[in-house]
């Protein structure tokens, strides 16, 4: 595993930034309940997935994993552009597209990567920004050239989508199926 | 000297193709063939026997043979709309070869170095307008950067009754000889009533000296709209299955008409712009040019149909097609919104002639008589509400100065003088900055691509987010993105009263052609001086549109310069050869709105050679 200065930037942001933003708002995947499963440690990952970020798809697009396991996904965007890598349902992820466009039209976020000055600004008080700063384990921001990593736990059963929601992405088909045994 | 260098390359090009022995041969005819759309019989030039002819279907890295047989009664051609290739095989008579004669077969071979959809036509008298059209999708070498289910071309163009020739002459006989929106006397009295004698009487003048009339949104009327060659009484269909993604690669293949496009109840992520990949941007509804391509993803998550509704920018009818689980559904087509009208914003001092721009030839243009004292500001009534704000000089060459003018009065209502203060119009200085322009109906950021207050700035059916050319990013920086080595500006004249459209006052016939030095940078400035959009295209080489993403700027074939606006896009002059250069809308380049342009080795290596 390589890691440079730019992906500790990147993992800085995974795990302590306000941009893993919380798909449901307000940051409840993390409890035991969720319906979508729950971040894991990298101790406890079974096994290890590879996803590349192209512009503007994954490889692979679509991931198996079996209920309750641990994975520990390994992210690295090989594309120009900024991409996200968030595990959640259809509907999350269209409310999240909604957030993200609020952030790129704030300026927080750009094409290619993101404004880290303002990115560390506490937006939640900014009229329609609230639920922006709260930081969610079930996504990550991943710049271009930069590698993140993320273990997650997953549910009984759910339908889940591996989706980035950057303005446009989604709908140009950055998202993947992740299927449950 | 061009010849050996192809020819030198050949072996090379050969010598990596045998690894992948990429070749495809295809056959296209054009002949003639009794056609009835919409009621109405015609005898229409086809290519295989239908229209649209058929989608060629290329991977990019083939070579390709294609046979081209004229069964014309005249010469004929055709043009492979946005493809990079050797200019002999670039299929414009005159300039790249002869034309193909009655009875004769054209054999074009070429490489495909490039992926997208694209489209074909012919470029010879007005046969584009009959029939002769078609679509090209070129698969990328590597996987397409998108996901989808299943495609479709969907081929938007204009379908007449007459010949192109009748059309054009008409024209030339009476420029608004389609203009069944004209201002009546009865509008005359109206606006006497509304406005007062006066001011009514001055604005009808100032439109009298423009030669131009507020309904001159399209030249030609009287049109049937067609999706992949059918009418929207033959709905043409793309079947999908709920939750599939659905690309739909847009073309408009019209001889004159720009639509709006929409498919109601679902977003629109639009992937590619003529051709070429842009970072997805998601919108309800976009403008296409004549000649551009735009590619959009859709997916339709309910069984039910679905309208693709591309409907005419003058608002004289749609272009229906329908996307549906099962072949027979279609739903009610919408009204028709109403008929944008120019304004004064989109007739640029140039145009009124009251101005004096060294470059231009006034002359020529039918603007000798011009008077720039019977200008009168005040009267430029309806629209500009506030004549002291407005800074002249910006408004016919600077981009548009939103802030030092009131919207709430230009753009798509007709404008209500009497409501106005004028008695503070004189004195109270503007004040732009207590004036909210987003909540305003139709401001939107396409209002960066016409001038301020026009009446042709689109916005969306369902008040949401409509394209706009800054919208536009490449997926991919450009490599060589840099300043331009120098700039070349274009003014974009003509006189519609005469039906005479031209570039810098100077018809093709009398202008010499543009030199460009290969390897060079070149920026083109479009000036419009005229009050219609012009859909400009260049042949063998990008345009980078320039509205301000850099590297991003996204290389395009066409691009619209709207009314009044001034458009840049830098040309990376990377193809020697002889290259059409023409605004795309038939009867304007038949007209002369059209340069050749010649790009030449640089000096030194000219003399190795």
């Amino acid at each position: 595993m390589r890691f440079t200065t730019s992906i500790a930037l990147a993992l800085a942001l995974a795990t302590s930034a306000p941009l893993a933003i919380a798909a449901e708002g307000h940051g409840h995947a993390h409890h035991g309940s969720s319906p979508i499963g729950q971040p894991g440690t990298a101790a406890e990952a079974t096994r290890t997935v590879e996803v590349t970020l192209y512009d503007m798809y994954y490889e692979p697009e679509s991931i198996a994993v079996k209920s309750g396991e641990t994975v520990r996904f390994v992210i690295k965007n090989s594309g120009e552009l900024l991409h996200e890598f968030n595990i959640g349902t259809a509907a999350m992820h269209e409310k999240h597209q909604a957030q993200m466009q609020l952030m790129m039209d704030h300026g927080m976020l750009t094409p290619t990567g993101v404004n880290h000055e303002m990115a560390h600004m506490d937006h939640s008080a900014m009229p329609g920004m609230e639920g922006l700063a709260h930081q969610d384990p079930n996504s990550v921001l991943v710049e271009p050239g930069a590698t993140v990593e993320l273990a997650w736990t997953f549910p009984g059963d759910a339908q889940l989508e591996f989706a980035c929601n950057m303005p446009g992405h989604y709908g140009a088909g950055m998202v993947g199926e992740i299927t449950l045994d | 000297m061009l010849m050996s260098c192809i020819k030198k390359a050949v072996p090379l090009l050969a010598g990596l193709w045998s690894l992948g022995a990429l070749a495809g041969t295809y056959n296209l005819v054009i002949g003639e063939q009794p056609l009835e759309i919409d009621g109405q019989a015609k005898t229409a030039m086809t290519i295989n026997g239908g229209i649209p002819g058929p989608t060629l279907r290329f991977k990019e890295g083939e070579d390709v043979t294609i046979n081209v047989t004229n069964n014309l009664d005249v010469d004929s051609s055709i043009h492979w709309h946005g493809l990079l290739l050797p200019y002999t095989q670039d299929g414009v008579p005159g300039i790249s070869y002869p034309g193909i004669r009655p009875g004769e077969t054209f054999t074009y071979r070429f490489p495909i170095v490039q992926a997208g959809t694209y489209w074909y036509h012919s470029h010879s008298g007005f046969q584009e307008q009959e029939g002769v059209y078609g679509a090209i999708a070129i698969e990328p070498a590597k996987r397409e950067p998108f996901r989808y289910d299943r495609e479709y071309v969907v081929m938007l163009s204009d379908w007449s009754a007459e010949t192109g020739e009748q059309i054009f002459s008409n024209l030339k006989g009476q420029s608004d000889y389609y203009n069944y929106s004209q201002q009546t006397l009865g509008g005359f009295l109206d606006d006497v009533k509304r406005n007062g004698f006066t001011a009514t009487l001055r604005d009808r003048l100032d439109w009298g000296s423009m030669r131009m009339m507020p309904t001159d949104i399209a030249d030609v009327s009287g049109y049937s709209f067609l999706v992949n060659g059918k009418s929207t009484d033959d709905n043409w269909t793309g079947l999908f299955e709920p939750g599939e993604r659905v690309r739909l690669r847009f073309i408009n293949g019209s001889a004159m008409t720009y639509f709006d496009v929409r498919i109601p109840g679902l977003k629109m992520t639009v992937v590619q712009a003529d051709g070429n990949n842009v970072q997805p941007v998601s919108v309800d509804e976009f403008r296409i040019a004549v000649a551009e391509t735009y590619d959009v993803i859709v997916q339709p998550k309910h069984e039910r149909a679905f309208s693709v509704l591309a409907e005419s920018v003058d608002r004289s009818g749609f272009a229906r097609g329908t996307l549906a689980p099962r072949d027979g559904m279609k739903l009610a087509l919408p009204d028709l919104r109403e008929r944008p009208l120019l304004t004064m914003a989109d007739m640029s001092m140039a145009s009124m002639g009251g101005m004096d721009h060294g470059s231009m030839d006034h002359s020529a243009m039918g603007h000798a008589s011009a008077q720039p004292q019977a200008m009168d500001h005040a009267a430029m009534g309806h629209a500009p509400a506030q004549p002291q704000a407005m800074d002249h000089a910006a408004m016919g060459h600077a981009p548009a100065q939103p802030q030092a003018m009131d919207h709430s009065a230009m753009g798509h209502a007709p404008a209500q003088p009497q409501a106005m203060d004028h008695s503070a119009m004189g004195h109270a200085p503007a004040q732009p900055q207590a004036m909210d322009h987003s909540t305003m109906a139709g401001m939107t950021e396409t209002d960066a691509d016409y001038a301020s207050g026009s009446g042709l700035a689109p916005s969306a059916a369902n008040g949401g987010k409509f394209l706009a050319y800054g919208d536009l990013k490449a997926m991919t920086p450009y490599a060589d993105y840099r300043a331009p080595d120098r700039e070349i500006e274009l003014r974009l004249t003509g006189n519609m009263e005469r039906y005479f459209w031209s570039i810098n006052g100077t018809k093709f016939s009398d202008a010499e052609p543009i030199r460009l030095t290969y390897g060079e940078r070149v920026r083109l400035r479009f000036v419009n001086d005229t009050m219609m959009m012009h859909p400009m295209h260049l042949h063998g080489m990008w345009q980078q549109l320039d509205k301000g993403n850099g590297r991003f700027n996204p290389l395009k074939h066409v691009v619209n310069v709207a009314p009044n606006t001034t458009l840049t896009v830098d040309v990376p002059v990377d193809a020697l050869g002889e290259w059409a250069f023409h605004c795309h809308l038939m009867y304007h380049m038949a007209s002369g709105m059209f340069r050749k342009v010649i790009v030449e080795p640089p000096a030194t290596s000219a003399a190795q050679m």
